[in-house]
Formats: C-alpha cells, structure tokens, sequence
C-alpha cells in the first residue's frame, strides 16, 4: 500500500510569473512528509500539480514509476486521495452520503469483487468520529466538522498516498491531535505517504520526520527536522527571526518565532530607573519575571546555570543574566557579580525557589543590598517547606522581615508593591 | 426534521417509493384529464373504451359504451399525441434543468442559460423566415434547423470558455449568458424583419404543443429516450460533480468527458423539445427544486422524479390553455411562466434557502 512519488523539475507559471520553478523530490513509499513555507510559498499548488488537479508548465510527477499523465481518473483517485483546503460544502447531501462518495473510483466491477463498500464507509465514519453526524447534512457542519468528512472521504478512498493541505486548520487543538494521530497510524500500520501542508511548525515536528521547505515556488531544504528547521532556513522562507529549541518535555525541535520582531520593541522605555532584579531561576520564577516583563519592567536575573529555563528567558529577551557553572556553589566572583546587578536595581525580589546550601550565598548577597537600602520582595509562602538548609534560610527571610522587607504570596502581589511604591 | 438512528435510511427510501408511486398515479389521472377535457366533450367512459381498446381482454368492460368515429378520432389524432407531447417536452425540459443546476451548481440555471435555447430559438426562426415547409429526412426545416442551431450554441459556448485543458463553470455559465443575449437579439432582429410569417413566429416562440400530431411525437422521442439514458448513466456521477470539478476529478471521475457527454444530452434534449414547442418557460427551473425538495439532491431519484414531474405539469398546463378561453387556446408557455414564476418566488420566499443549494453566507 505504500507509493513511491517523484516529482521531476516540477514548474508552473501564471501570466508568466512562476508559482513553481523547479521542483524536485523524490519519496519512498511510506514516508510522512511535512510540507512548510510560507502563504503564497507555492504549497497548495504543489499539492494541486501532484493530484494532477493543475496542470504543470513543465516537469513531471511519477507514481510508482509511472507518469501521472498516463494514469486515468479512476486508476489515479484509487490511489490518491486528496484533503483540500477550501472544504466548503453548498449541497443537502447527508454527511454519510458525501463519505460513501470516496467509494466512487472502486464501484465499476464491485458487484464480481464483492467489496463491502458499507462496512469500509462505516470504518472510516467511525475512526474519524463523524459517525454520530452521518444523518446530519452536510452543509450544516462546522468548519471542522466539515473537516473530518472530508477526511473520512479520503479515507473510504483507500488511498497509497495521502495529500492534505491544511488539514489542522479549522480545527480545535483536541481534533488537530486526533487527525494527525490517525495520518500517523496510516502511516505506519498500511504504509500510506502521506504530504501535508502545514502552517504549525511545532505541530508537525511532533507528527512528522521528513520536512520540505519551500519558499518562492523552490525546495529550500528537504530532510529531517535538524536539517529543515534552522534559524538560517527560517529567517530565509518565513522572513522572521526564529528561536528553535528542544521541547523540555518531548524533545522534540520546536519553532519560537517573534526574538527580533517583540523584543527590542518591547525594550524601549526600559530604563535602569524600572529596572527589578529577580534572583535565581527555574519553573518558580518564570512566572514573574514574564509579569514583569509584560508590565513593562526592565529586569535582570540570577544567577542561573545554563540548563536553566531562567536562563534561557533572559537570553531570548537579552536581559542581563549572571550565570553560574551547573551544579556549583556561587563562587565569589559570582557573588560580587551578583551584588552589583542588584545595586543597578530599583527592588529586588525574591521567587518561591527552594534553598539549599548551593543558593544560600545568594540571600546573603540580598541581605547586603537590603542593608544598603534597596527594597526587596519576597515570596513568604511555604517558606518552611522550601527550606533545605535546616532553618538558616528561614532565619533570613526572618531578618528581612524585621527590616521591613515586603513579604507576597503571589505574582499580583508583587506586581501591586511595585506600582504603589513607584 | 432530524431523525436519528438507523430507521432514517429505512424512512428515505419509503419516502422516495411514496415519491414515485404518486407521481405515476398522478401522471395518469393528468393523462385521463387531457384527454376528457377540452372544446368537444367525451365522457370519461368513452375516453377509457377507446385508450383500452387494444388490450381485448377487458373489451368486455365497456360492452354497453358507444363511441362515435369523430370522439374516436379525437382522442387517438388530437389530444393522445399531444398529451403524449406535451409530456416528453416537460420531462425533456425539466431533466435538462436538473442537469444544468447539478453540473453549474447554480440553482437559477435552466435550459436557458448557456443559449442552448436561443440557438434552438434562432435555427427555427430562421427555417421559418426562409420557407419552412422543406422536408428533410423525415424532419420539417423548423425541427432541424432549431437542433443544428441548439447544439452548435452549446458546442460553441463550450469551446469558447476553454481555459488551457479545462472548462470552469463559472466560465461556462457567463459565455452562455453573453451568446444567448447575442442570439436573442438577433432572433429580434429577424423577427422585426418577419413581415407575412410573423403571426407563425411569434406564436411559436410564446410555446405550445398544439400542432401535435403522431409523427413529430415519433420523431422526438428517440431525442427524448436517448438523452435520458445518457444522462441517467451518469446519475452518480453528477452527484460526486456536486462537490466540485476538482473533488470529482479527485474522486476518478473524469470531469471534462462526463460534461462533454451529459451537456450534448441535455442540449438534445432541449433542441428537441425546443423545436417541436417553442419557448416554455420555468418548467425546467421550477421542477427540480420541488423534487429536492422532497427527496434531496441525490441525482439517481431526481432525474426520474423530474422527469415525471416535467411530464404531469406540462400536460396540466396545456389542458389549462386549451381550456380556459375554449374553442380558442392560449400558448402554453404563458401558463407556465405565470403560474410557475410566482411559485418559485413562494418557494424562494418559504424555504430562504433552497435544498441542496446553501446559498446563504
């Protein structure tokens, strides 16, 4: 079931602009291949040219080895199915009766072949969870509703290769998953290939190993995700700055956009006179220091190993950051470092982190730049609990709250302090 | 009124059998009417001797009924033909209707759009002008020149709205519009230059089956019964077409021949019903909507249903024009587009949308 496709110097020209100039790929069967670029990219009509839909101004598509141009409607529509964009539907037809429609290419000679046509529609209404609709009519549907049909069709085709453009984008998040779960499941259980034009970058990484990239109606790059999605590759296709990473919970590469497009933007009015030093990182501060910033504070932040998503915060939002080497005590040069970030600052505040030994130093430091006058904040909940140095972080924080130090329980909190107090 | 669960499918195909049965009981009763009907009066008994005189078994039946020779010859040369007219005219028209909104996804197409109709209309206007009396194998001038002149129009609006290797619909529909205003002033051009046929003219263009008679009847209806077979053959896929060419090609249907095929049957059918009857307008419109009405957009059962249909409001209406000033008659065409215009407003009016066309936003 699985179809080796080329796709040899594909062109295509409207009113002699090219739409495609070149394109050139070759695909085993049973690959599950992304399709990206940008609107206006050239993705659809590629999709278009392959299930033949377009006519190319030159190039070739291959099947199996076999010229597309040679194959009938009917030979090509048992082995191409095809998910388009616009699904729009303008007729009283039931749901069911637009499915069974995917039967079409296999009803000439079905009578002698004995094909249970209602048993495959059935399986297909079912898997994509359109059964409870298939009395409904079909232009009664909702966008994504209207979706799954449409992919329920494709499905009754009994396609070798699987077009879709766009597949996720009418859908709701949990529908998204479920379709690209099946694609994937076709896949792998009957081999089907499978191209889908995709907009969500970290969407596809998640269901797909090979990428094409396209931009200008060219292949800028084709292979696995390390290969596609660079910085490089996506500054050049997309026109944006791109920051990729790994995701910290699949691994999988994943595609923030907006470094060059937000930061420097959101950096003006930034002065040293807001500027609020948050100490250490991790999960606990994440989210102040992003109130913070989407309040308009100028920060900086410390210091935090590399590993750390602190870290990572300020180095996407280029916020100054004492780093200290992972799984270390502060040294004291870090200490010095990290008492003169917290001079250059307006208040000092303090996130729920945990302290241990390797972190006392840095409430130290905080005690220093509190006795010179700097104001702090501290996050006073559970104190107890995050104490792992058998009660010297508590008497601390018990010091501080002596010496007026504003103790919070949570982000709004801190975020009231600052404001009353400016 | 959403039925669920799998008693639905069982209710469809016991509406649709209730469908067909009551619109051949229909089409019957609407025969017997024709015939009964009308400036001379034959009694019903009469009517049913003389129709069932072939069958000898139930000669019995109407032992004690007299016809006389001029009730008899009423019935088989004047009205039977023309019930029988009349019948393959509005099935023609109205099957042409269904295929032209199917294959346009256009509810407001009709045998008239694509100027099938005006070149039908010019070719017999223009056999009239020049003599019209000329036989031609086995055809009056008027019948031959309104088919050459029907099927040349669709062939070329065809050609003419070629794009590369495909022909959109959208562009289909607008070069009919364009050909068939061209040819409807040029039909009023020579109509204006008529002179001593313009009586003839005129009144074959309001449309009517009132020249009927057993050869014209035995002349269109191989038109009739081949069209209908062609365009039947390709129920299914006239039915995946309504999801759009480019879906229907995904499907393996071969778009470009199934519409080179089923637009020269529809344009048969048109050319022969237009040449024998003139202009009849909005049967074609009007019926195939009632039908998807009641039964939905599937094409299997709304081609024949519409065909029926075509047939029963066709000879109704001709009954009514025979009627209603009798001895004399109106065209029936001005029956038809004056009872048939305000109903399609009723439905557009009742339905906000019609069935299987969502035209609303």
């Amino acid at each position: 079931m699985s179809l080796n496709l080329k796709v040899h110097g594909l062109s295509i020209e409207y009113d002699s602009a090219a739409i495609l100039d070149g394109i050139n790929f070759e695909l085993q069967g049973g690959e599950m291949v992304a399709l990206l670029g940008p609107n206006g990219a050239g993705k659809s009509t590629l999709l278009r040219c392959i299930s033949k839909a377009l006519e190319p101004t030159k190039g070739t598509v291959f099947f199996n080895g076999r010229e597309a141009g040679s194959l009938t409607a009917g030979e090509l529509a048992r082995q191409l199915a095809v998910v388009p964009q616009d699904t729009g539907v303008d007729f009283d037809f039931t749901v069911e009766e637009v499915i069974r429609m995917g039967r079409f290419p296999y009803y000439k000679g079905s009578r002698k072949n004995k094909i249970n046509h209602e048993a495959i529609v059935h399986t297909a209404m079912e898997i994509t969870g359109i059964l409870p609709l298939r009395h409904r009519s079909a232009a009664t549907l909702s966008g994504g509703e209207r979706q799954r049909m449409v992919f329920a069709r494709a499905l009754c085709q009994e396609p070798e290769l699987l077009l879709l453009d766009e597949p996720t984008a009418n859908l709701d998040i949990g529908y998204q998953w479920e379709l690209l779960d099946i694609v994937q499941r076709l896949n792998r259980e009957k081999g089907v290939t499978v191209i889908a034009a995709i907009h969500d970058l970290n969407l596809a990484t998640l269901f797909f190993r090979q990428f094409i990239l396209l931009a200008d109606g060219k292949v800028l790059a084709f292979g696995s995700a390390d290969e596609v999605l660079t910085e490089e590759n996506i500054l050049a296709s997309y026109g944006v700055q791109a920051s990729i990473f790994r995701h910290p919970l699949h691994g999988r590469l994943q595609v923030s956009v907006g470094k060059d497009s937000m930061s420097p933007l959101q950096k003006k009015g930034r002065g040293r006179e807001k500027r609020v030093h948050v100490i250490g990182g991790g999960q606990e501060a994440l989210p102040v220091l992003e109130a913070l910033w989407e309040k308009g504070y100028s920060l900086s932040l410390g210091p935090v190993s590399r590993e750390d998503s602190g870290y990572n915060f300020a180095h996407f939002s280029d916020i100054p950051v004492i780093e200290n080497p992972p799984f270390s005590s502060i040294s004291d040069e870090t200490y010095q470092e990290h008492l003169k970030l917290m001079h250059e600052s307006k208040w000092i505040v303090l996130p729920p982190i945990s302290f241990g030994e390797g972190n006392l130093r840095n409430l130290e430091a905080m005690a220093d730049a509190i006795a010179q006058g700097i104001p702090g904040i501290v996050f006073g909940d559970k104190v107890e609990e995050r104490d792992f140095t058998g009660g010297k972080a508590v008497g601390i924080l018990e010091r501080f709250k002596e010496q007026g130090v504003l103790f919070v329980n949570n982000t709004e909190e801190v975020l009231d302090c600052l404001k009353n107090n400016e | 009124m959403p039925l669920k669960g799998s008693g639905k499918k069982k209710i469809a195909r016991i509406r649709r059998g209730t469908l067909f049965l009551s619109l051949i009981l229909l089409l019957l009763a609407t025969v017997f009417a024709a015939i009964v009907l009308g400036a001379a009066s034959i009694p019903l008994k009469s009517a049913l001797a003389v129709l069932l005189s072939p069958f000898t078994g139930l000669n019995g039946l109407f032992k004690g009924v007299e016809v006389t020779e001029v009730q008899r010859g009423i019935i088989l040369q004047l009205r039977l033909p023309r019930v029988i007219q009349a019948a393959i005219v509005g099935a023609s028209l109205s099957l042409a209707g269904a295929v032209y909104q199917g294959l346009f996804r256009n509810p407001m197409a009709d045998p008239y759009v694509l100027g099938v109709s005006s070149g039908a209309a010019l070719g017999a206007v223009a056999a009239m002008l020049t003599g019209g009396t000329l036989l031609f194998a086995g055809f009056t001038a008027v019948p031959l020149f309104a088919f050459i002149g029907g099927t040349s129009t669709i062939a070329l609006v065809y050609y003419m709205s070629r794009v590369g290797k495909f022909v959109p619909v959208m562009t289909l529909l607008l070069s009919g519009i364009a050909v068939s205003a061209f040819l409807s002033a040029i039909v009023s051009l020579l109509t204006y230059f008529a002179g001593e046929n313009l009586h003839q003219v005129v009144f074959w263009m309001m449309g009517g089956v009132s020249g009927a008679n057993w050869s014209r009847v035995v002349a269109m209806l191989p038109y009739a019964l081949i069209g209908f077979c062609c365009i039947y053959y390709y129920a299914r896929e006239l039915n995946v077409l309504l999801l759009g060419e480019e879906t229907a090609r995904h499907l393996g249907v071969n778009t470009e021949r199934v519409k080179i095929i089923i637009l020269a049957a529809a344009s048969l059918l048109v050319a022969a019903a237009v040449s024998t009857s003139g202009i009849i307008g909005f049967v074609g419109l009007v019926v195939p909507h009632l039908i998807r009405i009641a039964v939905g957009p599937d094409h299997r059962v709304l081609l024949p249903a519409s065909a029926l249909l075509g047939a029963i409001l066709l000879i109704a209406a001709d009954t009514l024009a025979r009627n209603i000033i009798a001895p004399a008659e109106l065209p029936v065409g001005i029956i038809t587009s004056m009872v048939g215009a305000p109903m399609f407003i009723y439905l557009l009016k009742k339905r906000k949308k019609l069935r299987y066309f969502n035209t609303g936003g």
